[in-house]
């Protein structure tokens, strides 16, 4: 970490956003981008630092959702204890996937991943003892929760707000332990040559699978948090191929192997989307495809280089926009 | 660069704009109008369109106008929740309808009921929407365990046309699992072999495979399941090419309804029977100008998507003129939820009144349409129509039972 | 008996079809090394060429692939000239990106333009399947296998026989060397990204008398196509056609003698089994 200062100054807006915000769809919105940005981060540990393009991050967010469920449902585990939990079990699940799909290079192991989240979502489907098939898990009630002496409304967005902030935080903060740790190291000289890496003696595969593990277990926390906040989980909703690709979208626009690029890259496409859902009906994805491919084009290392200039002039003008 | 600052300004602003009181009653239908499911959205557009035309061009209702806010959620259930926020929070929608699949509607019922706001459902038909005592939620329309009761019923008083045997074939959604659940239930009570028990992915390609198997077991009638049309479609397409040749074919869910059935199929679809797809009455006149007319604007025939969309909104309406509105949102939404639990009309639909009571599967429901049960029919393709055969009160036609193919 | 020799003859037939979608994705794979994730729309394409031939000036779908094929060809050789030609050099993931936008692109464009109804075609003649042996064949898709089995050895005839065929498969074994042979790599790809993109047009084509049609059906087509071609091995023809037929059926026993619900997982199964054992696919060429 270079420096605390634009943690604090991200940490700072962060919890002045419930203030400023108009309504709670505003905070709703915000919320998406927080789990979004987690999910990118958990993507991009893995795509971005070793260079293990996944196409089947859902699986991982999936078995996070549903262990997050089921705990609550079937053994009164609080949500709140689920997430980590969640967090922890997708984390164990990985270990015999990355075992199976690493000794797999390149764009067979993408599409290992993407054959491992089709199986994961069949079992979903059929396993009904466990995973009550395609009727799903529906949460009416959260248990009541007291903190500082004072009860937590969850009919309100801020206790979401807060816990999604707080998984998003540590998605950005994991990341920037890896950049600077030993195994972040490893990685990148993985990325950028395997069989280097191989011949000075790395561990390629335990490197590759420890980060998987961490990897899933944002994935896994992001979707108990899904569960948690959405409070119905079902396979079509949470093992859906287009999650995991939306991870990988959210990590490249951004940025990838940055610390900062999952936020900005939820932020652009939530936003994105948004716009372009309200004001065309019909046509709307047109625009978010077309988006995309400007966007590799004009952009092909992510914006987060550019970001930082953004984020300032952006600043001064919503600053300065309040001010008038 | 700039289509960034753009959009976030764009957002910003729509975010933001917090509308005065709006004059119109504004009804919000989160719909998918693109992705997988955009025909389905399109077609209660229509509907919905329709009929708040309808009710505006007679004065609206207590002089106010109706007003309908359809938002797409590409058959997404994150997306159906993003939009069912938007809509109660942003758009200031008095009560919801729509949703189209099951999955989304879960997602609008449980958002509904923590912001307390009505919702009434016009077409999905998992039970447990309106099975998890959710008061916020009605629903018009019968649960999947019901759709099945037409068919029950004419295999129990026709004469000769209980089954010796039953292949049953249906997909691995909600949909198709309810359904399937609760006809094998109530055919093993009347002593049915079940000869074939078989689930398929959704948008399977090749059916053949199954029905080669199904063929080896020679069942006395072929049960099909498909919540997706093209599904459907296939599946008939695919067991008479193999050569299967039951007394009847029956299909259970909205593919087989749809007029793409005779289009796609041709001969094929011929004596295809339709259990479910409830589209009112046809020989009620009041249904049939309906028909006339739906057909006059649009140029195609209604069927349970129209006649649904159409009747929620005179439903709603209803509601909305009984309620004491008085310009407190929440006020008002509550005022409209006592008005729907009040409920008791006909509609092109049918019979509507909201209670609550115990479901074939043993599911309690809570404001659910009372007369449900009266809701399920049975219709058969005959020269590229689908007519109504089963149960005689509703009957447009007679019957061909058995299928002549299977005298061959 | 009948029903193994159904499932297996349903089976080896669609699994033709099937392997008409992933040799247009392999062959481009070898040359340039990307995964053209819009290869599902351009099947789609394909089927809407077929069904709008019918429907506008009654072309029999399977005569129409004279007019599709060439126009796709172009077409291909356009988007890689104008679009893809720049992304090229930016790696393998920002290409994978594109190609999923402009997959995004193109069926939502078609969704504008067509809507999402679904579309079949009828033909006027082969209502009634064929039955030699008892064993129930659909014409469709027989025709459609036969077709497919034509232009798989036109291609087969190009690849080996002519100049550009060999400069194709040389660029495919080993880029570097093609280019100190002196082989045109730029022009190489252009055409070979045509020539994916016709034959992805040709297999939608060939399918769309057989299956539905929608705007978004390349969703449930793309994924059913990287199964075929990791399974043969990425970038080879043979392994492609292979794959196909090993899928369809797999598939189609599958569903009758395990379990129809597992139908799609059996193929995922064998798909991760047969990666374990050889990595890189039952024909791979290299890594």
């Amino acid at each position: 970490m270079r420096s605390l200062a634009p943690w604090l100054a991200g940490a700072v807006a962060l919890a002045a956003l419930p203030v400023f915000a108009p309504n709670s769809f505003f905070l709703h919105v915000a919320i998406l981008i927080l789990m979004w940005t987690l999910l990118g981060a958990a993507w991009n540990v893995l795509g971005g630092f070793a260079g293990q393009v996944s196409f089947g991050h859902a699986a991982l967010f999936g078995i996070g959702a549903y262990v997050t469920m089921i705990l609550y449902l079937k053994a009164g585990v609080s949500p709140w204890w689920g997430i980590p939990v969640g967090g922890l079990v997708a984390a164990l699940a990985s270990l015999p996937i990355g075992l199976v799909c690493f000794r797999l290079r390149g764009p067979y192991f993408s599409l290992a991943t993407l054959a491992v989240a089709e199986i994961v979502k069949l079992v979903a489907l059929n396993w009904e003892a466990v995973t009550n098939g395609p009727v799903g898990f529906l949460i009416t009630g959260l248990p009541p929760l007291r903190v500082f002496g004072l009860a937590v409304d969850w009919e309100s967005k801020l206790p979401f707000y807060v816990v999604a902030a707080l998984l998003a935080l540590a998605g950005l903060a994991s990341t920037a332990w890896l950049r600077t740790s030993r195994l972040g190291a490893y990685l990148v000289a993985i990325r950028e040559n395997e069989d280097a890496a191989e011949a000075v003696g790395i561990d390629t595969v335990r490197a590759k699978v420890m980060t998987l593990a961490l990897s899933a277990f944002l994935a896994g926390m992001g979707g108990g948090f899904y569960a948690f906040y959405f409070r119905y989980v079902d396979p079509d909703a949470v093992l859906n191929i287009s999650l995991s690709m939306e991870m990988v979208f959210i990590a490249m626009v951004g940025g990838l192997g940055t610390v900062g690029g999952p936020l900005i890259g939820a932020i652009f496409l939530t936003t994105v989307g948004e716009t372009v859902r309200e004001r065309f009906q019909v046509g709307h994805l047109i625009f978010y495809g077309l988006f995309m491919m400007l966007a590799i084009r004009y952009m092909p290392e992510g914006i987060w280089g550019r970001a930082r200039k953004l984020f300032s002039s952006l600043q001064a003008r919503v600053l300065g926009h309040g001010a008038a | 660069m700039r289509t960034f600052v753009t959009s976030i300004f764009a957002l910003l602003a729509v975010l933001s704009s917090s509308p005065a009181l709006a004059q119109p009653l504004r009804i919000g239908a989160p719909q998918p109008m693109t992705g997988p499911d955009a025909p389905f959205g399109d077609k209660f557009k229509k509907a919905y369109g329709m009929a708040i035309e309808e009710i505006n061009a007679a004065g609206g209702v207590n002089g106010r106008k109706l007003e309908i806010v359809i938002e797409d959620h590409q058959a997404k259930n994150a997306l159906a929740a993003t939009v069912t926020e938007k809509l109660i929070t942003q758009e200031k929608v008095l009560v919801l309808t729509g949703g189209r699949a099951s999955g989304q509607a879960m997602e609008i019922a449980s958002i509904s009921q923590r912001l307390k706001t009505p919702y009434l459902v016009d077409h999905p038909s998992a039970d447990m929407i309106t099975a998890k005592g959710f008061e916020w939620v009605f629903r018009n329309n019968p649960t999947g365990s019901i759709y099945p009761a037409a068919f029950n019923d004419f295999i129990s008083t026709y004469p000769g046309a209980m089954p010796k045997s039953a292949a049953v074939v249906y997909d691995n959604t909600l949909f198709g699992k309810t359904i399937g659940a609760a006809v094998m239930k109530q055919l093993k009570a009347k002593g049915v072999a079940i000869v074939a028990d078989e689930a398929y992915p959704v948008n399977t390609l090749d059916f053949k495979p199954i029905m080669t198997k199904v063929k080896g077991t020679n069942p006395d009638y072929l049960l099909l399941v498909a919540v997706s049309t093209t599904d459907a479609i296939l599946l008939t397409r695919h067991a008479k090419e193999i050569g299967i040749r039951p007394r009847a074919f029956v299909g259970f869910g909205g593919g087989f309804g749809v007029a793409d059935m005779a289009t796609q199929l041709g001969p094929l679809a011929q004596n295809v029977f339709s259990s479910a797809a409830w589209s009112g009455n046809p020989n009620d006149p009041k249904v049939k100008a309906f028909y006339a007319k739906f057909h006059k604007q649009f140029g195609i025939w209604p069927h349970e998507h129209e006649v649904e969309g159409y009747s929620i909104i005179y439903i709603i309406a209803d509601a909305l003129k009984r309620a004491k509105l008085t310009g407190n949102l929440d006020a008002d939404r509550d005022a409209v939820r006592k008005a729907l639990l009040a409920t008791d009309m006909t509609t092109v639909f049918g019979k509507v009144k909201f209670g609550n009571w115990a479901g074939p599967l043993g599911d309690m429901y809570t404001n659910q349409n009372i007369y449900s049960p009266e809701h399920s029919v049975m219709a058969q393709w005959k020269g590229g129509q689908l007519l109504n055969v089963w149960p005689k009160s509703n009957a447009e036609t007679g019957l061909t039972f058995p299928d002549p193919l299977a005298l061959k | 008996m009948e029903t193994f020799a159904q499932s297996l003859t349903s089976g080896v037939l669609t699994g033709a079809l099937y392997a008409m979608i992933g040799i247009g994705l392999t062959v481009v794979f070898g040359v340039m090394r990307i995964i053209n994730l819009a290869h599902g729309e351009m099947v789609m394409l394909g089927m809407f060429g077929a069904f709008w031939g019918q429907a506008l000036w009654k072309l029999d779908p399977f005569l129409s692939l004279v007019l599709w094929v060439p126009l796709m060809f172009l077409g291909g050789m356009l988007l890689y000239r104008l679009l893809l030609r720049k992304i090229i050099p930016g790696g393998e993931l920002n290409t994978l990106l594109y190609t999923a936008g402009l997959s995004l692109l193109i069926a939502n464009l078609a969704l504008f333009f067509w809507t999402g109804d679904y579309r079949t075609i009828n033909l006027s003649y082969g209502q009634e399947p064929v039955r030699p042996f008892g064993i129930s064949i659909a014409v469709p898709l027989a025709v459609a296998f036969v077709v497919a089995l034509a232009i798989t050895g036109a291609l087969w005839l190009f690849l080996s026989r002519t100049d550009m065929g060999r400069a194709i498969r040389a660029t495919s074994q080993n880029g570097e060397a093609a280019i100190l042979m002196g082989v045109d790599v730029e022009r190489v790809a252009m055409i070979t990204f045509g020539l994916g993109t016709a034959l992805a047009g040709a297999a939608g084509v060939l399918l769309a008398p057989s299956l539905y049609l929608y705007p978004t059906v390349g969703e449930l087509l793309i994924v059913k196509c990287f199964v075929i071609v990791v399974l043969g091995g990425l970038g080879s023809v043979p392994g492609a056609i292979a794959g196909g037929i090993l899928l369809g059926v797999v598939e189609s026993l599958g569903a009758v003698y395990v379990s129809s619900t597992y139908k799609d997982g059996i193929g995922f199964v064998l798909f991760l089994a047969v990666l374990l054992y050889r990595p890189s696919g039952l024909f791979g060429v290299g890594k």
